[in-house]
């Protein structure tokens, strides 16, 4: 079931390829997948954002956190990056979300083919914290997502919905401040769904949340990316969280990327499923083999 | 139900108690004779006062005349100090340039100006409206700065990701973030506004409440005097009174000004 693709360094053979024409190697496609029918490829990349970083330089007053780094996510993909904290991992998520400027290479973000520039579809952020906005209520923190597109009552709507995708559509009317942790993690969810983004960052966006807490999250997250066909990239330190939820494991190593799996496991992924739990300690063998860098 | 409405009314007169014992104790020891009505007068003598007073149309005028006074130096130094402290919370040019100088000028006490101010203004209208506005301005500057300032950055940040205008950030992160401290500065701006304005009438006027403690002095109208100084506590209740009001629907959100 797993396929190891360590790519050698500096160039993955996918950023060379065109990444229009480049062969989805989906295992959601796979037809013996257990469940309903499979969303085609097609289907599920309709909306999401494709991304090529070519030779990725970042660093803060002369200290190298990103060097020469070379990645393709294909569109509506599910790519985790794990790594020890300080390899940088966070900061690759948000020089392709254009929260940093590089210091040097080039990040390229590629719409839907045919999608006009003004109706891209947007990237999205997903905060550790839920950053809502203490005095809006839940359903205007949802409707923030929009950035003021639509009208007053067409905005209130669509929160309304991606409230209850996320199951709190009786929370509408409540001020954050009432909300546990982990539901104020699901309205900043709506949030960033909202707007049907075509790339969604989540950085460690589950790691203040109670374990059980986490798990529903995890089942959450992944079952909305499997409907809305989404490019998600999960920052995470959790290594279980990283192999339950993607596609692709990247591991991430003093700012370039030292190993590159695929998790070809069918989903629903049962948790303690064998494989993943064999994938797991094999990534976990590699980060804690290794220097602190 | 019955002891529901019993511990309401309870807990609304809990405040009360201690200044009506105070009120009941005064009389009776000015009644008995334990102090002199010459200086100390009972309660009732100073609600006779009140009463005289405010037939005669005097209280009326003087409290109307005070109360515009005060008012127009808050609006004036409020306003300013609001923008200036907008100005200097939201750029650092602004701020490089002027904090320092009102920095300096903040540690003058206000009042100490009183002398210069007279020279300047006489005793019209202008000097009491210069002095409120004075001593009002600088808690509203310094909170509304610190308020901005203290405004969480992840936030901003999640404001500027979501494609949030300018003026957006502005309206939608930053005012409401720095509101709280806001109304603290208003709470405090509103008690020097009344200590300005009594002081600055008391000194030089011919209107207005301090003007009329300060005649009732001359002819020894004690029961006046106190009851001035009545209305100095009754006015500063109503002021914090409005201000917990307006702060209660702006802050809601905030679990720590919620109504319990």
């Amino acid at each position: 079931m797993l396929r190891d693709a360590v790519r050698p360094e500096p160039l993955p053979e996918a950023v060379a390829a065109d990444p229009r024409t480049e062969p989805r190697s989906d295992p959601r496609s796979d037809p013996h997948r257990p469940g309903g029918p499979a969303p085609s490829p097609a289907e599920l990349g309709r909306r999401g954002i494709a991304v090529t970083v070519r030779d990725l330089r970042k660093s803060f007053d002369g200290n190298a956190v990103i060097e020469g780094l070379n990645l393709f996510l294909p569109a509506g993909g599910f790519t985790a990056v794990v790594g020890r904290s300080g390899c940088g991992k966070s900061t690759l998520l948000r020089l392709i979300l254009g929260l940093e400027t590089p210091t040097g290479g080039r990040i390229d973000l590629e719409g839907p083919a045919g999608s006009a520039r003004r109706s891209e579809p947007p990237k999205r952020i997903m905060f550790q914290e839920p950053r809502l906005l203490p005095w809006a209520r839940v359903v205007d923190n949802v409707a923030v997502g929009l950035s003021g597109h639509g009208s007053r009552s067409a905005r209130r709507t669509r929160a309304l919905e991606a409230l209850a995708e996320v199951g709190l559509s009786d929370k509408a009317g409540q001020w954050p401040a009432t909300l546990s942790g982990g539901q104020r993690q699901r309205v900043a969810l709506a949030r960033a769904l909202v707007s049907r983004p075509g790339l969604l960052a989540l950085d460690e966006p589950l790691g203040a949340l109670d374990a059980l807490t986490r798990i529903d999250m995890q089942d959450l997250i992944e079952r909305i990316w499997r409907t809305q066909g989404f490019t998600a990239l999960l920052v995470t330190h959790d290594v279980a969280e990283a192999v339950a939820l993607a596609d692709r494991i990247l591991v991430v190593e003093a700012g370039r990327i030292a190993l590159d799996l695929q998790v070809e496991v069918p989903r629903p992924r049962r948790r303690g499923d064998p494989d993943l739990a064999r994938l797991e300690g094999r990534i976990l063998d590699h980060l804690l083999g290794t220097p602190q860098g | 139900m019955r002891a529901s409405r019993l511990e309401r009314l309870r807990d609304g007169a809990l405040p009360w108690l201690v200044p009506a014992v105070i009120l009941l104790g005064w009389q009776a020891a000015v009644s008995v004779g334990l102090v002199s009505n010459r200086f100390m007068p009972a309660p009732l003598d100073v609600i006779r006062a009140g009463w005289e007073a405010g037939r005669t149309g005097e209280l009326w005028t003087n409290l109307g005349v005070s109360t515009l006074r005060a008012l127009a130096g808050f609006v004036v130094g409020g306003g300013i100090g609001f923008a200036l402290g907008l100005a200097n919370g939201l750029s650092r040019l602004s701020e490089r340039l002027t904090d320092t100088s009102v920095q300096m000028v903040r540690n003058v006490p206000h009042l100490s100006l009183i002398p210069l101010v007279i020279l300047w203004f006489g005793i019209g209208e202008e000097a009491k409206l210069f002095l409120v506005a004075l001593g009002v301005f600088f808690p509203i500057y310094a909170n509304t700065l610190h308020g901005i300032r203290s405004v969480d950055p992840g936030l901003v940040e999640m404001g500027r990701v979501y494609g949030m205008s300018r003026t957006e950030l502005f309206t939608r992160v930053v005012l409401p973030g720095a509101l709280p401290s806001i109304f603290v500065g208003l709470r405090y701006a509103l008690g020097i506004m009344w200590l300005t304005l009594i002081v600055a009438e008391t000194i030089s006027a011919s209107s207005g409440l301090g003007y009329m403690a300060m005649q009732a002095r001359e002819f020894m109208l004690v029961d006046v005097v106190v009851l001035a100084i009545l209305i100095y506590a009754g006015l500063g209740k109503l002021a914090d009174a409005l201000t917990r009001r307006l702060e209660r629907a702006c802050l809601g959100w905030n679990p720590a000004y919620r109504s319990a």
